[in-house]
């Protein structure tokens, strides 16, 4: 069975907001966005945000939660995603691989189906809402392989309806220009300047032992079950170039040297890291100020 | 100071348009579901409290203040707030466990990811945070066995499958019934802000929601000097002080303040003021330090001359401090101070309005 780990590390948006507001930041960047519901809260609270990300699932959510102001999915075109449509070919073996081993024979249809009807989709926008609700059923099965006798059979066309139904109440503008661009770090923050960077970098080889909900559905939407995460890190900044402690430390310092532009840097961390981080931090700024509420949830908010 | 956490976790109950005492049934039964899955008895306080103060953050929130006309979509929105701007007021009251606030902020997170206000998900939901949801889940419900069945469906998507297991395994051995919890007051650490002063930070925050910022100030002004005319003894007149920071607990769940209709010496607002003082004084009852101004707000809707709501007393059966704060409400509310002079021997008792003049007079 595969392991679902434990999250060891929290990112509070509303904690964020109160940092960003006790800084006078109207607008932020993050160039390591991940699943950006965080920056859809600083959207809706009226900050603009601009993402990125190496894996391209999470930009396209980005175009539904952050760039997206309007666009929704409506109940006719949620059920020309959740279904199969007569008259469609689809590729139903596509993900035939995760068998047996992950999922039963219908999810993978489904997962085949879904594949092929959110591709056809002509807003990226409503890609974007679309592959945040479909993930969420996704981790719901995963979590059932966890707990099957506590978790209720959905049918997955219904499960996934509720889902994407419910990514509507997140569409919301905030009269700004909110961005997302897939790519490295330093490409994003050369991209765009804001008030606030926002660096929440991934441990130093976290990419050998990601979240299976976040690889797998990489694959998942690029179509290809034997996608590894490691395949997108390759030849990133943090990725395997930096997977000893000196070339780690190298790299997140290079990219605290490039943030010169940005007034303020908030740089997440956790207990466990912050003795690695928190030098470079202040051999990169003066004045750094630590925000500790908790072990897993430390903000280092540095300015010049 | 632990009356005075509870008085305001009951004012944000009301503000929220919840039962009287949701706030403590829920931190009760969130307490007790933190025994059963056994974590450790430190959380089981701010627990308590985490339950005991749930609310607060609508108390000022958009979507449930006066004032803000907002579409249904828009006020949703806002009030995904309440957690975060609860938790900011935990965090603001020094003698709370610290990690009160965060289980204020994230009791309404969803463990498949679309709860609010921060959309966390799995297990970046501390546990304690977690019962204090289920518990509001459960104490919302009418019928305690369809609750346990809507639990159940809900593993996996608004809960997590262990504390769904956590929470069966309470229902069973109590029966659903909520044994409910003494208030762990030792818990509470001695630090800034007091409670008088946090007496009156809560007022102002009930003034801002009501969309009367500072009124409980300029009443407290006027009521005490008359007081002080009157000789008042010091234990009425320190009833009386608290008295002029709980009576805007009343219009708190109305849509509108009182008097913002009818004139405040007109006989037509009389059931309003008396509804007003009623819910005022039934939030304080419930504090044994905050009684007897309680009794004192609920007095204020009766009239001099008997025609007053909810009792109808007349004359010396009308305790004065009532009289007085009742006049300096109305005080407030008139375009022209000396008005109040008309309502001598009808609404207000003579003396008072008397003294009442005398004591603008002087503050003039």
């Amino acid at each position: 069975m595969i392991e679902l780990p434990e999250r060891t590390r929290r990112i509070s948006p509303s904690r964020l907001h109160e940092i960003l507001l006790a800084h006078d930041c109207k607008s932020l960047v993050d160039p390591f966005m991940g699943l950006p519901t965080h920056l859809n809260y600083l959207k809706r609270h009226g900050i603009a945000v601009h993402g990125g990300d190496l894996l391209e699932w999470f930009v396209r959510v980005g175009e539904g939660l952050i760039v997206n102001d309007q666009t929704y999915l409506r109940d006719a075109e949620v059920a020309e995603i959740v279904e199969m449509l007569p008259g469609r070919i689809y590729s139903l073996d596509l993900f035939k691989a995760w068998e047996g081993v992950f999922f039963s024979e219908e999810q993978c249809i489904y997962l085949g189906v879904w594949h092929d009807n959110v591709r056809s989709l002509r807003s990226d926008q409503q890609t974007g809402l679309a592959i945040l609700g479909l993930w969420r059923a996704f981790c719901y099965w995963m979590q059932k392989t966890q707990s099957p006798d506590d978790m209720q059979d959905t049918p997955p066309s219904e499960l996934a309806w509720s889902y994407i139904r419910q990514t509507e109440q997140w569409v919301t503008s905030n009269m700004r220009r909110n961005t997302v661009r897939q790519g490295d770090v330093l490409a994003t923050m050369g991209a765009r300047t804001a008030d606030a960077l926002f660096l929440a970098p991934p441990p130093r080889n976290s990419f050998r032992s990601a979240d299976a909900r976040i690889w797998m559905w990489e694959a998942w939407w690029q179509g290809n079950p034997y996608f590894t995460i490691e395949h997108a890190y390759r030849d990133s900044l943090l990725g395997a170039r930096a997977a000893d402690a000196t070339s780690y430390a190298r790299a997140v310092a290079s990219i605290l040297a490039s943030a010169d532009p940005y007034p303020v840097i908030i740089l997440q961390t956790t207990e466990q890291r912050i003795g690695d981080i928190e030098p470079l931090v202040r051999e990169a700024r003066a004045n750094v100020t630590v925000i500790a509420p908790h072990p897993y949830e430390i903000y280092l908010v540095a300015t010049k | 100071m632990a009356d005075v956490l509870a008085w305001f976790g009951a004012v944000g109950d009301a503000a929220m348009g919840n039962a009287p005492g949701f706030a403590v049934r829920k931190a009760s039964l969130a307490v007790a579901l933190a025994q059963t899955a056994q974590l450790p008895q430190s959380e089981w306080h701010a627990l308590y409290f985490a339950g005991l103060l749930h609310a607060i953050g609508a108390i000022g929130n958009p979507a449930y203040r006066k004032g803000d006309e907002l579409s249904e979509r828009i006020a949703r929105m806002e009030s995904w707030d309440a957690p975060a701007q609860g938790a900011q007021i935990c965090e603001a009251i020094g003698s709370l466990p610290a990690e009160t606030g965060d289980m204020v902020r994230w009791q309404h997170e969803a463990w498949d990811g679309t709860g609010y206000p921060d959309l966390l998900r799995w297990t970046g939901i501390p546990r304690p945070a977690q019962f204090l949801g289920m518990a509001d889940r459960f104490v919302r419900a009418d019928d305690p066995e369809e609750t346990l069945g809507q639990i159940g469906l809900e593993s996996g998507r608004a809960f997590n499958p262990e504390t769904v297991r956590t929470f069966s395994m309470w229902f069973h051995l109590s029966g659903g019934e909520i044994e409910l919890v003494e208030a762990p007051v030792d818990a509470l650490l001695d630090a800034p802000p007091d409670a008088q002063t946090l007496l009156e930070r809560f007022a102002d925050r009930i003034d801002a929601h009501n969309g009367v910022p500072g009124r409980w100030r300029r009443v407290a002004a006027i009521a005490e000097a008359t007081a002080a005319l009157l000789s008042l003894s010091d234990d009425d007149a320190r009833d009386l002080a608290i008295a002029c920071r709980i009576f805007g607990a009343g219009e708190i769940g109305e849509k509108t303040v009182e008097d913002e209709h009818f004139d405040p010496l007109a006989r037509l607002g009389v059931d309003q003021r008396a509804r007003n003082a009623s819910t005022a004084a039934a939030i304080a009852l419930a504090q044994p330090a905050l009684r007897s101004a309680s009794a004192i707000v609920l007095a204020r809707g009766e009239w001099f001359d008997g025609s007053g709501k909810p009792h109808g007393h007349a004359r010396s059966a009308v305790p004065i401090t009532a009289g007085i704060l009742a006049a300096a409400i109305a005080y407030e509310r008139l375009d022209r101070g000396e008005r109040i002079d008309t309502a001598a021997g009808t609404q207000f008792a003579p003396a008072v309005v008397r003294a009442l003049m005398e004591a603008a007079k002087l503050r003039a």
